[in-house]
C-alpha cells in the first residue's frame, strides 16, 4: 500500500552543514527564480509605497533615471559626462531597490511554497457518508458538512477534518507533519481522538464525525495562516517601521535644505548627489530586510512544524517571561507506567491486583493500560464480566476514574485524596497506611494512585514518572534568558516537589485543575509578564486562549487549536521551549540588523560629505583617502546596494542564538554589529573605490 | 464618483501640478523655462514624500 512520506515542512538545522542546505533549500525548490520574477514586480509604485525607506529611494531611482536620460533637466549647465555618472548611481539604486525586494520575495517565496505543497493534499477524494438508517452513501469530500458521520477504512484518504467516534486505526500523518511513523487513532481519547483531512489511513476502520465544513478545515486554515501571516505586521515591526520613517524624514529635510546652504558657498552640489547622500543616510539596509526578516521568523517557526496564526504570535515568545508547562509529555515522558502495587489494609498484594485490575479495564490511557498488563503479569483476574460492567471516565474534576460491576460494586483508582473522600462518603475508613504509601511514592517522584472497592481502600498503585533527558539543561537556558518556568500537574505536593527539583524548573503547582492554569496565566500577566503554554485537551482551551502564547497540539481537539495562537504539528509540548527561543532569535536579528544599519552611516558619511563639498577645503574629512568625489558617491552607493543581499543569509537565518541575559545580548550586539558596522563599511567602501579606479569606471 | 474624488491617487498628482505652477516662477530669475518647471515640480514631490513619511510615522500600522 502506497504511503506519502513527502515531507512539507523538514526539521530545522541543527548544524553547519544542516544550516547551509536549509539557505539552499529555495534554489532546489525553484524559488530563486520566483523571487527574481517577484522582485521586479515589486517595483510597482503601488506595492513599494507600503515600504517607506525602499520608497524614497524608489523616488530617487526615478529621478536619476530621468536625469541620466536628460541631464540638463535641472541644471542647465550639466554635460554628457554628468550622464554617465548619473545612470552609474541610477543603476547602482535600482540594484539597492531589486535586493531588497529579493530579500523579501524570498521569504514570501518559503510560506508560499508551504502553501502550494498544503493544497497539494486537499485532493478531492471519495467519502463512505454514513446516513441515519445506517446505509452508506458514497459522496464526494467536498459535499461533507460539520456534524456528517463518515466511515474511512485501511488505505483510504480522510476526507475532512473529524473526531473519532468508533474504531482504533493507525493513521499516516506524514502529509501534514513530514513525520512518516504511523499515528495511533481512537475514540473517547482527547488527545488522539481528531483527525485531519489529507492525512491517510493504514490499517482497520474509524468512523468520524465531521468537525468542519468544505473551506474551513485544519488545512485550509494553514494555508491562510501561512501565506497571509505577512501581511500583518508586529507591534516591533510597527514600532520600527516609525523609527525608520523619522530618521528618513530628519535626513530627507537635511538633505533637502543642503542645496540651499552650499548655494552661499558658489558650490551647489549636484541633484544626484544629494540623492545619493539621502540614500546612504537613510537606513536602506534595515528597511529592505526588515519584512524578510518578519516573514522568516514565521518560515523559522514553520520549519519547526509548527503554524503560528500571526507573526504577532511569533514575536510574543520573543518577550515571554514566564513558560506554564505541564509535567506529563513536556518534563516527563508521557507514558507513566505501573511498577508496583503496594497495599495496605491487610489486603495481599494478589487481591489490590485484582481490584485495580477492576479500576482499570475500561482505562484505555497507557496508564490504565499499564495497570492491567501488572495486574495480569501478577495472575490477577478481572472480578467482573466486562460486557455487563459499565466504566467511568476520568475526569480532572473527580481526579479518578474506575467501573461499576453488574453487582453495584464500585471499583475506583485516583488521585490519593480524591479516592479518600470517595471513601468516607461512603461510611468507609481510610487506613493510616496509606498516606505512608503516598509519601514512600511521592518521595520517589512517582505518581500513586489510591485503589479501592466501594467503601475499602486496597492500596496504592506506584506510577513511574520518567524524566525526558536533557530538559534541566534547557530549563537552565531558559533561566539564564530570564525565563521563568513553571509546572504545572495533577500530581501531589510532594511528587511534585521531587520532579520539580530534579527537572530544574522554578516553581509548580500541585493538584492542578484546568482553573488553575488559568489562575496561574492571570496571576503572571498581572504581574505584567508575557506567559507561554501548551495544551492538547478541551479542558486547555480557555487557559489557551488567556495566554500570551498558547501552543495547541495538533494531535489535541478542536477546541484547544481554535483558541491556540500556535498549532504543533508534530504535538511535542516541549518544542514550546524552541519556539521562544526562535521568538527570541527573530528580535536579536531585528536588533542586531538595525544597529548594523545605523551604524553604517558613519562611513558613508565620511565618504559623501567630503565628495558633496570637494571644492570648499573638506577634504580633511576624506579619511579614506577616496580617489574621486564621484568615485566616492558611487563606492558608497556600491556598498549600500551590495550589503543588502550579503545580509539575506542572516535575515532568513537569525542570528545565531545565545542564551544571554537581555544586558549581556545587548552588550554583545552592539560590539559585534555595531563596532563591525562602523569598521565594515570604511573596508568595503575603500575596496569597491580601488575596484572602480581599477576598472576606470569614472 | 464621491469615493474617486475623495481617493489619493486622484488628487495628489493634481496638488503637485498645481503646486508646480504656483513654484515654478519662482525659479525663473535664474533658471531656463524647462528647469524652473523641473526645479518647482522636484520641490512639490520632495514635499509630497514628507507628508507620505509623516503619514506613516501617524498611522504605521497601514504601510
Amino acid at each position: 500500500m502506497p504511503t506519502s512520506t513527502r515531507v512539507l515542512f523538514p526539521r530545522m538545522p541543527r548544524g553547519p552543514r544542516q544550516e547551509r542546505r536549509y539557505l539552499e533549500r529555495p534554489r532546489q525548490q525553484g524559488l530563486l527564480q520566483r523571487a527574481i520574477v517577484e522582485a521586479f514586480r515589486k517595483l510597482d509604485p503601488r506595492l513599494a509605497v507600503a515600504n517607506p525607506v525602499m520608497f524614497v529611494v524608489w523616488c530617487g531611482t526615478v529621478l536619476c533615471l530621468a536625469l541620466t536620460i536628460e541631464p540638463r533637466l535641472l541644471d542647465a549647465a550639466a554635460g554628457a559626462r554628468d550622464r554617465s555618472f548619473n545612470a552609474l548611481i541610477s543603476l547602482t539604486l535600482l540594484a539597492t531597490l531589486l535586493f531588497a525586494n529579493f530579500a523579501e520575495a524570498l521569504a514570501e517565496g518559503r510560506g508560499k511554497a508551504q502553501a502550494d505543497a498544503l493544497r497539494r493534499t486537499q485532493a478531492r477524494t471519495q467519502a463512505r457518508r454514513q446516513l441515519p438508517d445506517g446505509s452508506i452513501d458514497l459522496v464526494d469530500s467536498s459535499a461533507l458538512r460539520r456534524g456528517d458521520v463518515v466511515l474511512v477504512q485501511g488505505g483510504d484518504v480522510i476526507p475532512a477534518d473529524g473526531e473519532v467516534i468508533a474504531g482504533v486505526a493507525s493513521v499516516d500523518e506524514s502529509a501534514i507533519t513530514g513525520e512518516s511513523a504511523p499515528v495511533l487513532k481512537e475514540a473517547g481519547s482527547d488527545v488522539a481522538g481528531s483527525v485531519t483531512g489529507g492525512t491517510r489511513i493504514l490499517s482497520d476502520q474509524l468512523t468520524l464525525r465531521i468537525s468542519a465544513d468544505p473551506g474551513k478545515g485544519f488545512i485550509d486554515r494553514m494555508i491562510a495562516l501561512v501565506e497571509g501571516a505577512e501581511r500583518s505586521k508586529t507591534p516591533n515591526e510597527i514600532a520600527l517601521t516609525v523609527l525608520l520613517a523619522v530618521l528618513t524624514q530628519v535626513f530627507l529635510i537635511a538633505v533637502a535644505t543642503l542645496s540651499p546652504v552650499a548655494g552661499f558657498l558658489q558650490k551647489p552640489p549636484s541633484v544626484v548627489t544629494l540623492v545619493a547622500l539621502l540614500v546612504a543616510l537613510i537606513p536602506t539596509t534595515i528597511g529592505g530586510l526588515l519584512s524578510a526578516i518578519g516573514i522568516a521568523g514565521m518560515d523559522r517557526v514553520a520549519q519547526f512544524n509548527v503554524i503560528a496564526t500571526s507573526g504577532r504570535a511569533v514575536e510574543a515568545c520573543g518577550d515571554v517571561n514566564t513558560l506554564v508547562l505541564d509535567k506529563t509529555g513536556t518534563i516527563t515522558l508521557g507514558n507513566r507506567l505501573a511498577e508496583e502495587f503496594l497495599p495496605v489494609g491487610g489486603y495481599s498484594s494478589a487481591e489490590l491486583a485484582v481490584v485495580a485490575y477492576g479500576a482499570s479495564c475500561f482505562d484505555q490511557t497507557p496508564e490504565g493500560r499499564s495497570i492491567v498488563r501488572l495486574a495480569e503479569k501478577l495472575g490477577a483476574a478481572l472480578p467482573f464480566e466486562p460486557a455487563s460492567a459499565s466504566g467511568i471516565d476520568f475526569s480532572a474534576r473527580t481526579r479518578m476514574s474506575g467501573s461499576d460491576s453488574p453487582d453495584g460494586i464500585e471499583f475506583r483508582k485516583g488521585a490519593v485524596d480524591a479516592i479518600k473522600g470517595f471513601v468516607r462518603s461512603r461510611g468507609g475508613v481510610v487506613p493510616d497506611q496509606l498516606d505512608q504509601c503516598f509519601e514512600q511514592v511521592s518521595r520517589l517522584g512517582g505518581t500513586p494512585l489510591a485503589v479501592c472497592r466501594g467503601a475499602e481502600v486496597y492500596g496504592v498503585i506506584y506510577l513511574k514518572d520518567i524524566i525526558k533527558p536533557g530538559i534541566r539543561e534547557r530549563f537552565d537556558q531558559l533561566r539564564r534568558m530570564g525565563i521563568r518556568t513553571v509546572m504545572l500537574t495533577g500530581d501531589n505536593p510532594i511528587t511534585a516537589g521531587v520532579i520539580a527539583r530534579e527537572a530544574g524548573v522554578d516553581d509548580f503547582i500541585a493538584e492542578a485543575t484546568p482553573e488553575d492554569k488559568i489562575a496561574v496565566i492571570q496571576q503572571e500577566q498581572k504581574l505584567g509578564k508575557l506567559v507561554a503554554m501548551t495544551g492538547d485537551g478541551s479542558n486547555d482551551a480557555p487557559a489557551l486562549a488567556q495566554a500570551n502564547v498558547g501552543v495547541a497540539m495538533n494531535s489535541g481537539t478542536q477546541a484547544a487549536k481554535e483558541a491556540a495562537n500556535m498549532v504543533d504539528l508534530d504535538s511535542d509540548p516541549t518544542k514550546l521551549i524552541d519556539i521562544v527561543t526562535i521568538g527570541k532569535q527573530l528580535l536579536i536579528t531585528r536588533g542586531a540588523l538595525t544597529t548594523f544599519s545605523i551604524a553604517n552611516d558613519i562611513a558613508k558619511y565620511f565618504a559623501i560629505l567630503p565628495a558633496l563639498f570637494a571644492g570648499v577645503g573638506l577634504q580633511a574629512l576624506n579619511v579614506m583617502r577616496l580617489a574621486s568625489p564621484q568615485s566616492a558617491i558611487l563606492s558608497a552607493m556600491v556598498f549600500n546596494a551590495l550589503i543588502i543581499p550579503a545580509l539575506v543569509p542572516l535575515a532568513l537565518k537569525g542570528v545565531k542564538f545565545r542564551p544571554l541575559s537581555a544586558e549581556q545580548l545587548l552588550r554583545r550586539n552592539l560590539l559585534v554589529y555595531g563596532a563591525g558596522g562602523v569598521v565594515a563599511p570604511f573596508i568595503g567602501i575603500k575596496l569597491i573605490d580601488l575596484a572602480i579606479g581599477a576598472l576606470r569606471l569614472i | 464618483m464621491m469615493t474617486r474624488l475623495l481617493h489619493i491617487r486622484f488628487w495628489l498628482p493634481l496638488l503637485i501640478v498645481a503646486g508646480t505652477l504656483v513654484l515654478a516662477p519662482l525659479f525663473r530669475s535664474a533658471q531656463p523655462p524647462l528647469q524652473s518647471y523641473a526645479l518647482a515640480l522636484l520641490l512639490c514631490c520632495t514635499a509630497a514624500i514628507s507628508v507620505y513619511l509623516f503619514a506613516v510615522i501617524a498611522q504605521p500600522e497601514k504601510f
